[in-house]
């Protein structure tokens, strides 16, 4: 496992795989990587729950293994299972391997994090899964071993990173999040989102990326029925620079802004009334007077 | 050995402080256990202990556990770095944790007026007008209410209505009747197709797996073929119950069979609402029947006050509804839908509540159709987004709850067909 000796050494690792964190999200990786311990994420859909996963594997060079958890999902997919065809030639070729061995073992997600040393295992939308089935997670998440009856127990020789998202559909067991430190990610404040999008979109201009998560910001206040996340900002700048804008206007954003909301009633709530026009007036001022503010 | 409890090393006087955090958290309902005091420990030895920032980002991630504990955790955190006592005497207050039940009865802020032609002859008094005299909370600036009106509200609260002092008591037999209704619903509750398939020999679907698996025994020989059939599921059963004013009769009762659902069906999710809406599932958990309503009821600050269930549903919908709660599930609603908010933003909710279930059942007791209750504003906004309506299904008659259940568990409901006044009793 890499070893970061310091918070602001993970930072500037994440942050050049174009994952910005803050103070909280940077000390509680730092923790979760060198306590060895799960790390349980939680929070709004897209404020990069599984990115931070896929961050944190591209920094460190580990794979990432990924494990999408649904209603009734159980051992034989998360964990291994038999290659049962495999199993018939080899009986009915003669063969002296014996049946139930490693060889014709499948490893599903959680085995295969144990196999690969200091894998990033990332468990995502584990609220999906059935309570059994997070149960059944305790003994993975404690000891990372795993028990395979008519093999023994496997353990891992370096333990994986874990990251584990929900969006709290409903509550976790106690005993789970017990074996996990917890962060709650929150949007992005304004000049993070910039950040975000500078970083992820070099092509960008620095204009259209501050208008654009300026409005996005004020956009987050209204109790809209479904807030845009970060990867919709992303989606919505990309769109302006696709149609080669270099700033919102009125037009242009009222026909691409199906790309940040996603519901009718907020659409309609935004497109009605001029509240589009007046949101783009503060985002141009927002944008100009953060600029001034960083000059300063 | 004369190191003295007054000269610590710096280690123990860390070790001392981490504890009494842990402790201070506790006592204000934390869950800061022996593990994560551990976890915080370990923490510190990796990071600056002298640096503010990752100290509180150390003591978040081990003993915060959800967004709503954040606040506590804010506060404790700023008295413990600032070397102040960790709790005060009124650290409750502090924190903004009222409790409902010593507000009295100024809290009936928004109470409807429980008065109204139809209902006089509607509600059945069992003869206990004489002896309840309690006074059921209204707003000092509701028009229309004299001193007479009180009077028939009185009248209304038989023992059924349920005061925030008053103790639940529940009697033998009604227990017993809890029981039987958990049995019921437990095998009445709707099920789903699953998509997973379990070996059946009845199954229809030829199983290649299971068939070239169980050739495995016999060298690899099939003798037998496999064969697999989907498994069923319990459907999630979502319950949002109004608990307002008007409700209050029914409440009692309402509060056991939400008890006895969410024991029985393993899917089942309680909220209620009068004002604002509260979630009930955590709360009435637990074997002791009698505990885990007193534990309920207590949870509801808002019990028996004013209606508002446009904003209710919208607050489930923006914060329970977002997240998937209600996808799929056997949404059963019970209010009788006096509303005292805006009809639109009530019909609004419905219909998104409503695109999300699988069914959307709505249980009225009121027994008369909707158009002869002035009151009911907020159900005729409703009707047009309602899968089946339910009305005069007396909550108290918890019998016929488990079969309501049970008949529904059939397929989907044909939505938008425009005379919505198809109801069962």
């Amino acid at each position: 496992m890499p070893g970061y000796n310091s918070i602001e050494e993970l930072r500037t690792a994440l942050t050049n795989e174009c994952y910005l964190t803050d103070d909280g999200l940077a000390t509680v990786v730092f923790l979760a990587l060198r306590l060895r311990k799960p790390l349980l994420v939680e929070g709004e859909p897209g404020v990069g729950k599984t990115e931070l996963a896929k961050a944190l594997s591209a920094a460190t060079g580990a794979p990432l293994i990924r494990l999408q958890c649904y209603e009734g999902i159980d051992v034989h997919h998360a964990l291994y299972d038999w290659d049962y065809p495999r199993q018939l030639l080899q009986l009915r070729a003669g063969g002296s391997t014996p049946l139930y061995s490693e060889e014709f073992l499948l490893r599903r997600p959680l085995l295969e994090a144990l196999a690969q040393p200091g894998a990033v295992l990332l468990i995502d939308e584990l609220d999906r899964a059935d309570d059994e089935f997070e149960a059944f997670l305790l003994e993975f998440l404690s000891d990372f071993q795993v028990t395979v009856p008519e093999i023994g127990v496997i353990r891992a020789q370096e333990p994986p990173i874990v990251i584990i998202t929900s969006n709290r559909t409903r509550d976790l067991h106690e005993a789970l999040k017990r074996r996990c430190l917890y962060h709650w990610i929150d949007h992005p404040d304004l000049q993070r989102e910039v950040a975000i999008a500078r970083a992820r979109l070099p092509h960008v201009g620095q204009q259209l990326a501050d208008q654009v998560c300026a409005f996005v910001q004020d956009l987050r206040w209204l109790d809209l029925y479904r807030s845009p996340g970060v990867g919709e900002t992303l989606d919505w700048v990309e769109a302006f620079h696709a149609l080669g804008r270099y700033e919102i206007d009125a037009q242009t954003a009222s026909s691409t802004l199906g790309t940040l909301l996603k519901e009718r009633d907020d659409l309609e709530r935004i497109r009605s009334g001029g509240g589009l026009d007046a949101l783009i007036a503060r985002s141009a001022e927002r944008a100009r007077s953060a600029r001034q503010g960083n000059f300063g | 050995m004369i190191v003295g409890a007054h000269r610590r090393t710096p280690e123990q006087a860390i070790v001392v402080a981490a504890v009494g955090l842990a402790r201070a958290l506790r006592e204000l309902g934390l869950s800061a256990s022996v593990d994560a005091e551990h976890t915080f420990l370990r923490a510190l030895t990796l990071i600056d202990v002298r640096d503010r920032t990752q100290m509180f980002w150390a003591g978040h991630c081990a003993f915060v556990h959800t967004p709503e504990e954040l606040a506590v955790f804010e506060v404790v955190f700023e008295r413990f770095w600032e070397g102040r006592p960790l709790i005060l005497q009124e650290a409750g207050s502090e924190h903004g944790e009222s409790d409902a039940r010593m507000q009295g009865s100024h809290h009936g802020g928004e109470a409807l007026p429980q008065f109204g032609g139809e209902a006089r002859t509607a509600v059945p008094l069992d003869g206990a007008g004489n002896r309840a005299i309690q006074d059921i909370p209204t707003a000092e600036g509701d028009t229309g209410t004299s001193h007479q009106e009180r009077g028939i509200l009185a009248a209304w609260s038989d023992e059924e209505a349920l005061s925030r002092r008053e103790n639940l008591e529940y009697q033998p037999d009604e227990l017993l009747a809890l029981r039987l209704l958990a049995h019921e619903i437990r095998r009445q509750a709707p099920a789903r197709r699953s998509r997973r398939a379990r070996p059946s020999h009845h199954g229809n679907r030829f199983d290649v797996r299971g068939t070239v698996r169980e050739s495995l025994a016999t060298e690899g020989e099939t003798f037998r073929l496999a064969f697999s059939a989907p498994t069923l599921r319990p459907r999630r059963l979502l319950f949002i119950c109004d608990v307002s004013g008007s409700m209050e009769r029914y409440s009692r009762v309402l509060l056991a069979t939400l008890k006895a659902a969410i024991g029985a069906a393993r899917k089942a999710e309680a909220f209620v609402f009068a004002t604002r809406l509260t979630r009930l599932t955590k709360s009435l958990h637990g074997q002791d029947l009698e505990r885990s309503l007193e534990k309920a009821r207590a949870a509801v600050p808002d019990w028996s006050g004013g209606t508002r269930i446009g904003a209710a549903l919208a607050d489930f919908n923006a914060s329970y509804g977002r997240r998937g709660f209600a996808r799929g599930a056997i949404v059963l609603v019970v209010s009788d839908g006096w509303d005292r908010g805006d009809p639109k933003i009530l019909a609004g909710e419905v219909e998104r509540l409503q695109m999300q279930a699988r069914r959307l059942v709505w249980i009225n007791p009121r027994p008369m159709s909707v158009d002869r209750q002035p009151l009911a504003i907020g159900m005729r906004a409703a009707m047009p987004y309602i899968d089946d309506f339910v009305p005069g299904h007396d909550p108290r008659a918890v019998a016929g709850l488990a079969q309501l259940i049970g008949g529904l568990a059939g397929e989907r409901p044909a939505r938008r067909a425009v005379a919505p006044a198809t109801a069962g009793g």
